[in-house]
């Protein structure tokens, strides 16, 4: 018996060995697989791969002010796969990021264009505070349609993402709300210098962005794993029949998730404007909300994983500029190779997908052949 | 009133002219959805199409190669969604994701070449209807309009033909409600889902030819801004019905038309709303609002033969 039980938990370690492998190096085959392929297309318009490669690794870590673009890079897809990751785990699908992220950007803008009477690190924190709520706010009607009317969340949050779009589109085309008058693109005026997120190292674009987006992402570790808010919110997202059975009230998981994970995009758009954009202008994301699904994807929707993703996102799109000036290959290449690394690792299968239990195959096929 | 009137054919004119993409793409897509599978991919199908259908077109001079180039363009990106969700049961939404990614940056990477070559692109021709155009208001709206308008009030009606008539219509849609029950009846549930992605490319692809080769002739990077979500949008307000999709489209192409000539008309609502309105009335009807929308049963879930 004694040794039964031993044999059983090797098997056990065993099995969370492989999975722990399993989902680690699948994304980093696709990464790779993405590079050769991407290699040869780039090979195709008469460049060596190699050398293309070569600079966007310049252009990404070669220097602190290439290191910095990238933390530029890499702190919105962070902030907001953060957000995707949670809704993952929590059973949900978010695809409004999009939206959520302008509304946050919006109201943090509102607050950041205020002078108040405080201390700069409080007006900071407050126009956070708003893009936070905004992004809630605007998560609030497919919550609450998800929770308690049972409709799936992934059409009404991409329908609310053009909604949101045009309502930005309109705030900074209209002088009385945040429009800047004259200018020759629509966009507000420009932030108070007290709302700034201050640059961390001279002579960089790194902001302390980056800063908050890596310790969210270890905080956001730790309360999936440590905590019983984490546990139920894990419970809800894999079995969330069982999760009710057990007492958990899935309606309110949702419901809340749903809004925590909005909080996280409204904190993207508004790190995006408090540090790097210093105003919001029509169309001003351009699809990162989108991107972040693919870094959640990319990260096996873990939050250290993330962290990881984010920076390789984040140094693809820094590097994609310099590859361009060097040897003139559009920087939208680095585009084909995300879409690739996407591609290859959803075909490999990682996510949320079931294991499928091989030993029924052969029966069921039998079945419906037969039938 | 004279003067309301000659304001009201071009637009009316241009409700059509902007309807038109969305419905040939979206009687394609009905197949796609009608058989469980939610394809935000053909975003990236239209967007190939378009850049397929201006190559093609510059390269020969011929619209109809150039239109066979768009369908083979959006076919191929199709089948590799296809692979993806229907073979590899991947999420349909990150899988559509991936393809639109690919698809953006595909096109903007061989945009230098297109631009390089300086030919002029063939648009589709206007068909001379002869006396038919001469009819007042009805003639210039209906008749003086390209071949793609004629291709979507042909194609409409077939579509919805075959849907509701055919064998392959009925199995289509039974798969979308219960793909057990197709696959007890011995039916390849792989081979249907394939086929409705298939088409649904297909005819994405079209759409993007449509939008390109009407009156334009180039490439603009993200040429189809979100139309494919709009199609999306309008299967769900049109309940995934070949007619209320069309007649779906039509308004959502006049909610676009007004927007431009919003001013005219004596509006003081801005802009934007005109544009907000298809995605508010899609929330609306999804949330029950306008209606009983009902979706396929299995919309959006993979099929897995192993798994009952």
């Amino acid at each position: 018996m004694e040794d039964q039980h031993k044999s059983m938990d090797l098997l056990k370690l065993q099995e969370k060995l492989v999975a722990f492998f399993m989902a680690g190096s699948r994304p980093i085959l696709s990464i790779i697989l993405a590079f050769l392929v991407s290699g040869v297309l780039i090979y195709l318009q008469g460049i060596n791969p190699l050398e293309a490669y070569a600079a966007i690794w310049r252009g990404a870590f070669g220097s602190i002010v290439a290191f910095g673009n990238t933390c530029v890079r890499t702190t919105p897809l962070l902030i907001g796969a953060l957000g995707m990751t949670l809704g993952i785990r929590g059973g949900l699908f978010n695809v409004g990021g999009e939206g959520q992220l302008y509304i946050g950007a919006a109201a943090a803008t509102a607050v950041a264009l205020v002078p108040l009477p405080v201390p700069s690190f409080v007006h900071v924190l407050f126009a956070m505070i708003a893009g936070i709520l905004g992004g809630a706010f605007w998560a609030l009607l497919p919550a609450y349609l998800r929770a308690y009317r049972g409709i799936s969340e992934i059409v009404v949050t991409i329908m609310l993402n053009f909604v949101a779009i045009y309502l930005v589109s309109y705030f900074v085309h209209e002088p009385a709300l945040l429009a800047k008058e004259g200018a020759s693109y629509a966009q507000s005026r420009e932030i108070l210098d007290t709302a700034i997120l201050p640059i961390m190292v001279k002579g960089t674009s790194m902001h302390y962005g980056i800063v908050i987006a890596v310790l969210l992402g270890v905080l956001l570790q730790i309360v999936l794993k440590r905590t019983a808010y984490g546990y139920r919110t894990r419970m809800v997202g894999t079995n969330s029949d069982a999760a009710f059975y057990a007492g958990v009230n899935v309606k309110v998981s949702f419901f809340t998730t749903l809004l925590i994970v909005g909080g996280f995009y409204g904190l993207m758009g508004t790190v995006e404007i408090l540090g790097l954009k210093h105003s919001l202008y029509d169309n001003f994301s351009g699809g990162l909300g989108y991107e972040t699904i693919a870094v959640a994807l990319m990260g096996a929707a873990n939050p250290i994983g993330v962290i990881f993703s984010a920076f390789f996102f984040g140094g693809l799109k820094a590097g994609g500029n310099l590859m361009q000036q060097t040897v003139g290959i559009p920087s939208s290449m680095v585009v084909v190779i995300q879409a690739l690394a996407v591609l290859f690792v959803v075909g490999f299968g990682v996510g949320a997908q079931k294991p499928i239990k091989r030993n029924k195959k052969n029966t069921q096929e039998q079945a419906s052949t037969e039938a | 009133m004279e003067s309301l009137l000659a304001q009201i054919e071009p637009f009316l004119q241009a409700t059509i002219r902007m309807s038109v993409p969305l419905i040939l793409t979206g009687i394609g897509l009905l197949y796609t959805e009608r058989c469980g599978i939610l394809n935000i991919g053909v975003e990236g199908s239209m967007l190939v199409g378009t850049f397929a259908a201006v190559a093609g077109s510059m390269v020969t001079g011929n619209v109809f190669f150039a239109v066979l180039c768009a369908v083979l363009a959006g076919g191929i990106l199709s089948l590799a969604f296809a692979y993806l969700t229907v073979s590899r049961r991947a999420d349909q939404l990150v899988a559509g994701f991936g393809i639109n990614l690919f698809a953006t940056g595909l096109t903007l990477t061989l945009m230098p070449y297109l631009n390089a070559n300086r030919s002029r692109a063939a648009l589709f021709p206007i068909i001379d209807t002869g006396p038919l155009e001469h009819i007042p208001f009805l003639g210039p709206i209906l008749f003086d309009q390209s071949i793609a308008v004629w291709l979507a009030i042909i194609l409409t009606p077939i579509s919805a033909w075959v849907l509701y008539k055919t064998t392959f219509g009925l199995s289509t849609r039974a798969v979308g409600e219960n793909s057990k029950a197709v696959a007890t009846a011995g039916l390849s549930v792989i081979r249907l889902r394939y086929i409705g992605v298939l088409l649904g490319g297909i005819f994405a692809g079209l759409g993007g030819a449509a939008l390109a080769l009407n009156d334009l002739g180039f490439f603009v990077p993200n040429m189809t801004q979100s139309r494919g979500f709009i199609v999306l949008a309008a299967l769900v307000v049109g309940r995934w019905n070949p007619f209320y999709f069309a007649l779906t489209c039509l308004l959502f192409g006049a909610a676009d038309a007004l927007q431009l000539r919003a001013q005219t008309f004596g509006s003081t609502l801005p802009y934007q709303f005109y544009l907000m309105l298809p995605y508010l009335l899609t929330i609306a009807a999804l949330a029950g609002l306008v209606g009983k929308t009902k979706a396929p049963k299995e919309y959006s879930k993979p099929y897995d033969p192993t798994h009952f």
